[in-house]
C-alpha cells in the first residue's frame, strides 16, 4: 500500500481536482484505491456523489472507537472507494490532540487498510495544523500542487522550510504545477525554468482548463466526461510518471 | 472468491438479452455500454509462471493496454506495470523489484502469449433512489484460444455480482435473487479454466529425465529408455532452437546431446558397435555446433555485469568487442540452424528414433550386454567416481587448464550417469551428493567459461585496429583472469568437501554397497 497525500497550505490550487483525478486513474489500472476526503468542505465527496457525512461525527473515527472501514463507500467506479468528509472535520485538530500520539494517528488509522488497498489518496485541507502533521507522517508521497506564480512559489518555500524544521523527509515531497496558463508569460517562464528548490518537481503539469471547473457540474473525474481534453490527458501523463516513481520506491 | 462478489455460470438455455430484460424488470438497473476486451496470459514455454503461482497478463480494451503482474496465490494484483510494450524477457525491464521477481522465476526464458481471451461484457448497475450505483453486474462471454488451438472457442458465460462498499444490503438482495435460481457457481480462475478446457498440461515439459528403471532390467532396455527420453527433450527444443530467440531452448537441446554422447560412450556394450560408430560422429558434430553459441550467450549475458567496473567512456569503447561477439554468435547460430534444418539431420533423427523404438534387443556377445542394469550402473558410477578423485587429487596450483578441463568433463559424466540411474537407488543421501557435485561442477564450469571468454577477447584484439577498444578489452581480460583465479580457489574448497571421507562413504554406501547388502 502506498499513501499519497495531496497538500498545500493555500486553498484553490487544485488539490481536490488532483486527488479525484489521480485516484480515479489509479483505480482504472485495476488497483484497489481509497480516497479519504479530509477537507470539511467535502468537495471530493461531492464529486463522487457521496454524502459528506460520518454518522456520529469524525471524533469517533479519530478516537478509533468505531471501525473506520464501516464508513467507506464505493464510488460509481470500480476499485475506487471513498471515506467521506464530515463537517466535524473542522475540529479534527482538537480530536487529534486528544489522542495519545497525534503525529502518528493517521498512520495507525490507515494500517488496517494495507491488505485491502494498493493506494490511499488523502485530500488534505489547506492549513498547517495537527492534521497536516499527521498526514505528513503517514504519507509515502506528498504531492504539492503549485500555481506557477511568485506568491505560490513563496508558499512552496515556506512549506519546505516547515518540513525542514519538523525533520520531515523532504524526499517524499513532489511538487507539480497546476492551472498553467500558457498565455501568461510568467507561467511559461516558471514552468520552463523551475526554481532550483523544486528539485523533485514532476515533469508533467496540469494546464488551466475550464473542464476542471466542469467536474462540479458532471460530478465525475475528467476522464469520464472529457477524456480527450488536454487536462484529462495531462492527469494521465502525470499518473504514468507517478506510477513509475512508485515502482522505483518499491 | 472474494466475499464482495459472486459469480454464476449462465445456463446454456439463458440468452444474454433475456437476462438483461429480467434484471430490468426486477431491479432499478442502468444498462451500460457493451464492451469487448482482451486478456492475454503470458508465460514461458514450460509454464514457469503458472507453476510458481504467478500470472503476467495483458488487458487491452481497445483504448489502453495494461500489464498486470500477480504473484499472490489468491490472485491479488501485485503490480500494474506502466509499460507500453510487453517485455519479451525479464532483462527487457528496467531494474527494479519486479524485474528481480520475474527473473527469479523465468530466468532467461522468453515470455510467450500462451492463452488469449476475448471477453464481451455487458455491464449493468443497480441504482438507489439517488441514482447512485449500489451493485454492479457483469454479463461476460469468454472466448479463448491457445497456441495449439487456432480458432477461438467459448470458454464460459458468467454473471458476476459485485458489491459496492457501504451498500451490502443491496448486494445481498441481488445475490439472493440469483441464489434462488440455483445456477452453478463459476470458477474464479479463468486461466485455469482455459487450461482445463484446452487440455494443456503445464507439467508436460521438463528437462528432468524422470526415468523409472528397474534393477533387473537389461542394460539394453535401460539404454533405450534413457536415449528415448533424451531424444524427446531434443525434439521438444528443436523448433525453439531454430527460432533462436529464447536461448534456453538451445541450452536444453545441447544438454540432451551431451547426455546422449555420455550414454553412447559409457554404455557402449549395451548397443551394437555399428550403432556407436554411426551415431557417435553425428551427435559429436551437433554438440560442437552448439558450443560457440552457448559460450557466446553466456559471455554476452555476463558482460552487462561488468558495466559498473567501467567509466561511461570506457564502456562505450567496448562497443566494437560487443559487436564482434554478437556477429560471431549470429554466424555460429546460423551454422547450427542450417544443420537442424537439413534433410540429413531429419533422416538421422528418424533413423535414430526407429532404432530406439523398434529394433530388436541385440544378442551381442559382449561382457555386459543382456545383464541386469544395476550391475552396469554400480560399475560405472563407482568407476567414474574413482576417476574424479584420482584426477581431482592430482590437481595442484601448477596444473594446467587442460587438467581442470578434463576433470570437469569427468564430473559431468558422473552427474549425467547419476541422472540416468538414480531410480535404481534409494533417494536418501542422493540430494546431498548431487549438491556436492553441483558445487564442484559450478566452480569448474566458471573456471572453464572464463578461460574460453579470455580466448574470445584475445581473438577480437588480434584483429582490432582501434587502440581504445583494445585497451577496454584488455580491462575485461583482467577482470576475467581474476574471476578465473577465484573459481580455481572455489574449486579447491568444493572438491575438498566432495572428496571428504564422510561424503565418499555416503557415495560408497549408496552406489556400491546397496545391492550387495540387499543380496
Amino acid at each position: 500500500m502506498k499513501t499519497i497525500a495531496i497538500y498545500n497550505i493555500k486553498g484553490g490550487v487544485g488539490k481536490t481536482a488532483s486527488a479525484v483525478n489521480l485516484s480515479f486513474l489509479a483505480s482504472l489500472d485495476g488497483a484497489n484505491t481509497l480516497l479519504w476526503d479530509l477537507d470539511p468542505q467535502g468537495a471530493a465527496s461531492y464529486y463522487f456523489r457521496i454524502k459528506a457525512e460520518i454518522k456520529g461525527g469524525g471524533k469517533n473515527l479519530i478516537d478509533g472507537k468505531v471501525d473506520i472501514d464501516d464508513y467507506v463507500k464505493g464510488t460509481d467506479y470500480e476499485n475506487l472507494d471513498l471515506l467521506p468528509a464530515d463537517f466535524t472535520y473542522r475540529n479534527m485538530d482538537t480530536f487529534l490532540e486528544q489522542t495519545e500520539d497525534p503525529v502518528n494517528r493517521f498512520s495507525k488509522l490507515l494500517k488496517p487498510f494495507a491488505e485491502e488497498y494498493d493506494y490511499i489518496f488523502l485530500d488534505c485541507p489547506p492549513s498547517i495544523s495537527a492534521v497536516s502533521e499527521s498526514v505528513f507522517a503517514a504519507a509515502d508521497i506528498l504531492l504539492v500542487p503549485t500555481i506557477p506564480t511568485t506568491l505560490s512559489l513563496r508558499t512552496y518555500q515556506q512549506i519546505m522550510e516547515f518540513f525542514a524544521q519538523q525533520g520531515i523527509d523532504k524526499t517524499k515531497v513532489m511538487p507539480f504545477f497546476v492551472m498553467v496558463d500558457s498565455r501568461k508569460k510568467m507561467h511559461r517562464l516558471i514552468v520552463q525554468h523551475p526554481p532550483s528548490f523544486m528539485s523533485s518537481l514532476l515533469n508533467s503539469y496540469i494546464p488551466y482548463a475550464s473542464e476542471v471547473e466542469r467536474m462540479g457540474v458532471h460530478r465525475a473525474p475528467l476522464t469520464v466526461f472529457a477524456a480527450r481534453s488536454k487536462a484529462a490527458k495531462s492527469y494521465t501523463t502525470m499518473w504514468d510518471e507517478l506510477r513509475l516513481h512508485i515502482h522505483l520506491l518499491q | 472468491m472474494p466475499d464482495n462478489q459472486h459469480s454464476f455460470v449462465i445456463p446454456d438455455d439463458q440468452s444474454i438479452p433475456a437476462l438483461v430484460s429480467l434484471l430490468q424488470e426486477t431491479f432499478p438497473v442502468q444498462v451500460q455500454a457493451e464492451a469487448v476486451y482482451k486478456r492475454v496470459f503470458y508465460d514461458t514455454f514450460d509454464w514457469r509462471l503458472y507453476k510458481s503461482g504467478c500470472a503476467l497478463e495483458v488487458h487491452d480494451d481497445g483504448q489502453s493496454h495494461r500489464i498486470y503482474w500477480r504473484a499472490d496465490k489468491d490472485g491479488k494484483l501485485k503490480i500494474q506495470l506502466g509499460l507500453k510494450k510487453m517485455p519479451r524477457f525479464a532483462a527487457d525491464l528496467p531494474v527494479y523489484e519486479f524485474r528481480q521477481q520475474l527473473q527469479s522465476v523465468i530466468a532467461v526464458r522468453e515470455l510467450l502469449p500462451q492463452i488469449k481471451m476475448r471477453i464481451k461484457r455487458q455491464s449493468l448497475a443497480v441504482l438507489d433512489k439517488d441514482k447512485k450505483i449500489v451493485v454492479r453486474l457483469n454479463l461476460d462471454v469468454y472466448w479463448y484460444s491457445t497456441s495449439r488451438l487456432r480458432a477461438a472457442k467459448v470458454l464460459t458465460r458468467r454473471l458476476t455480482i459485485k458489491a459496492v462498499k457501504g451498500y451490502s444490503d443491496d448486494f445481498r438482495l441481488v445475490e439472493e435473487f440469483f441464489l434462488a435460481m440455483h445456477w452453478q457457481p463459476a470458477m474464479d480462475n479463468v486461466m485455469k479454466l482455459a487450461l482445463i478446457a484446452s487440455g494443456v498440461n503445464t507439467g508436460e515439459y521438463t528437462t528432468r529425465l524422470n526415468l523409472r528403471l528397474v534393477p533387473d532390467m537389461s542394460d539394453e532396455q535401460a539404454f533405450k529408455i534413457i536415449l528415448l527420453r533424451l531424444l524427446e527433450i531434443m525434439q521438444q527444443n528443436t523448433s525453439g532452437s531454430i527460432k533462436g530467440r529464447d536461448t534456453q531452448f538451445m541450452h536444453d537441446y545441447r544438454v540432451a546431446i551431451k547426455k546422449i554422447r555420455v550414454a553412447l560412450k559409457q554404455m557402449n556394450n549395451a548397443h551394437p558397435q555399428a550403432v556407436n560408430t554411426e551415431y557417435k560422429h553425428f551427435f559429436s558434430k551437433l554438440g560442437n555446433l552448439t558450443n560457440p553459441v552457448r559460450d557466446l550467450d553466456v559471455f554476452l549475458l555476463q558482460l552487462e555485469n561488468y558495466q559498473p567496473d567501467f567509466k561511461k567512456s570506457g564502456w562505450q569503447q567496448l562497443k566494437p568487442m560487443h559487436e564482434y561477439l554478437l556477429s560471431t554468435r549470429k554466424e555460429a547460430q546460423k551454422k547450427f540452424v542450417e544443420e537442424l534444418k537439413s534433410s540429413q539431420y531429419r533422416e538421422f533423427i528418424e533413423q535414430w528414433h526407429d532404432y530406439l523404438e523398434h529394433s530388436e534387443t541385440p544378442g551381442s556377445s559382449s561382457d555386459s550386454s543382456g545383464k541386469e542394469v544395476y550391475k552396469l550402473a554400480d560399475k560405472l558410477l563407482w568407476g567414474i567416481n574413482q576417476q574424479t578423485l584420482a584426477q581431482g587429487n592430482a590437481i595442484t596450483e601448477n596444473s594446467d587448464t587442460e587438467a581442470l578441463h578434463e576433470l570437469r568433463k569427468t564430473f559431468k559424466k558422473l552427474r549425467y550417469l547419476i541422472e540416468f540411474f538414480n531410480s535404481l537407488y534409494p533417494a536418501g543421501n542422493l540430494r546431498v551428493l548431487i549438491q556436492l557435485l553441483i558445487d564442484v561442477q559450478d566452480s569448474l564450469g566458471e573456471f572453464n567459461d572464463r578461460y574460453i571468454q579470455i580466448g574470445m577477447v584475445k581473438a577480437f584484439i588480434e584483429h582490432c585496429p582501434d587502440g581504445d577498444a583494445i585497451k577496454a578489452s584488455e580491462q575485461i581480460i583482467t577482470i576475467l583472469e581474476q574471476q578465473q583465479q577465484a573459481a580455481g580457489k572455489k574449486f579447491r574448497d568444493s572438491f575438498m568437501a566432495y572428496s571428504s571421507s564422510a561424503n565418499q562413504n555416503k557415495f560408497k554406501e549408496m552406489f556400491v554397497d546397496y545391492y550387495k547388502r540387499k543380496k
